[in-house]
């Protein structure tokens, strides 16, 4: 059999026979869908800039009523980073894979998505765990230093307490590095090998 | 573009096709659980293209753009995100022939170990076959990949030879 006899068997068929679409339950789902991808992005941008606009609120607000110098880092830290997160997500809104552009472009734009992607979560600890911790750090060293004279078990309560904070940015970045690892890499090797046969 | 205007294009594309998008779909996807799911998201990546859509392109270089990046993007963990709506299609991977049409149920037998086939080649080489086997230009398909005649060609001359070589014994058949 030559290739016009399989071009022929294939251009025979009728690919959609068997398929029924009802075309209404289907545009209520794509319809559906839209809203539930918009808000699903919408959601992600609140609940991450969100978060960091209400603790640099709670802890200037601290600060001022307080008249704490280390709050008032800490607020700053947290501002830092729901700024960075701000920036980087207006950034990196432009360069998003799009769907109807060329197969090449669209695995370099998925490519260089990923490579940012990972770029970000390996160095989570500069961009979020560093400011928040330096932060954190001076915040209770001040509070120690004010405690002093307090006793030992507060000193050992605030002991007790930055260990805490570190462990469970111990835990932050190791959650990063693990998806990373679980899932952004061999998506990167998949982009990279697709990228690779079309040169 | 109204939301109008976009129903009654998608309704049209759907019309006229849909068969070239089950085509990507079947290529790609091994089960027939995913090839219902990359249906799925086919069709609603292609409503969420039409915006976009300016006519500068063929409607069938847009869908089949659309269609392989989304094949490709795709992968099985994204079926989870539409357990429990609504369903849309009822899809039945291999069409029904009747037994007294035995050139058609051969065909078929040959166009199913093509799918085969072709489900074994690396993506790229996947999306290029199915194009060639449709009859696109190399013109059209390098519009859609991104990569330039010649080297559609020269891949082309290659996956040629792995088919035929995949599909030995077909010839009997058909």
């Amino acid at each position: 059999m030559n290739f016009e006899d399989l071009q022929k068997a294939w251009q025979s068929q009728n690919a959609s026979a068997t398929m029924t679409i009802n075309a209404d339950v289907l545009l209520k789902e794509v319809r559906r869908n839209q809203q539930h991808f918009r808000a699903t992005i919408i959601w992600r941008d609140v609940r991450e800039v969100g978060v960091a606009a209400f603790l640099t609120w709670l802890f200037l607000h601290w600060a001022i009523r307080d008249r704490e110098w280390s709050l008032y880092l800490l607020a700053f830290a947290c501002f830092a980073v729901g700024m960075f997160m701000l920036a980087d997500r207006w950034l990196q809104r432009k360069k998003r894979p799009v769907t109807n552009d060329s197969v090449r472009s669209c695995v370099e734009a998925s490519l260089i998505q990923v490579n940012h992607q990972i770029w970000l979560l390996r160095n989570v600890f500069w961009w979020y765990l560093l400011p928040i911790q330096v932060g954190l750090g001076a915040l209770i060293g001040s509070v120690v230093w004010q405690a002093r004279f307090a006793g030992l078990a507060v000193i050992i309560g605030l002991t007790v307490f930055a260990l805490v904070c570190g462990l469970i940015c111990w835990g932050v970045y190791k959650l990063n590095q693990f998806a990373v690892r679980k899932s952004l890499e061999p998506r990167r090797q998949e982009l990279e090998t697709l990228l690779s046969s079309l040169y | 573009m109204t939301a109008q205007q976009q129903e009654t294009i998608f309704r049209r594309w759907l019309d006229e096709h849909i068969g070239l998008m089950l085509k990507v779909v079947r290529g790609c996807g091994a089960s027939p659980q995913d090839q219902d799911d990359l249906f799925q998201e086919v069709l609603l990546q292609t409503w969420s293209s039409i915006p976009a859509f300016r006519g500068e392109a063929k409607e069938t270089t847009w869908i089949y753009r659309v269609a392989w990046n989304t094949a490709l993007a795709w992968r099985r963990v994204e079926r989870r995100r539409r357990e429990g709506h609504e369903t849309f299609i009822k899809f039945s991977p291999s069409p029904q022939v009747q037994p007294s049409h035995m050139d058609s149920l051969r065909e078929q037998e040959v166009v199913e170990r093509l799918y085969a086939a072709i489900r074994q080649l690396p993506k790229v080489d996947a999306s290029l076959a199915l194009m060639h086997l449709d009859g696109l230009s190399y013109q059209e398909m390098a519009e859609v990949i991104g990569i330039s005649e010649n080297y559609i060609g020269v891949k082309l001359n290659r996956i040629r030879k792995q088919l035929a070589d995949q599909l030995k014994g077909a010839s009997n058949e058909l």
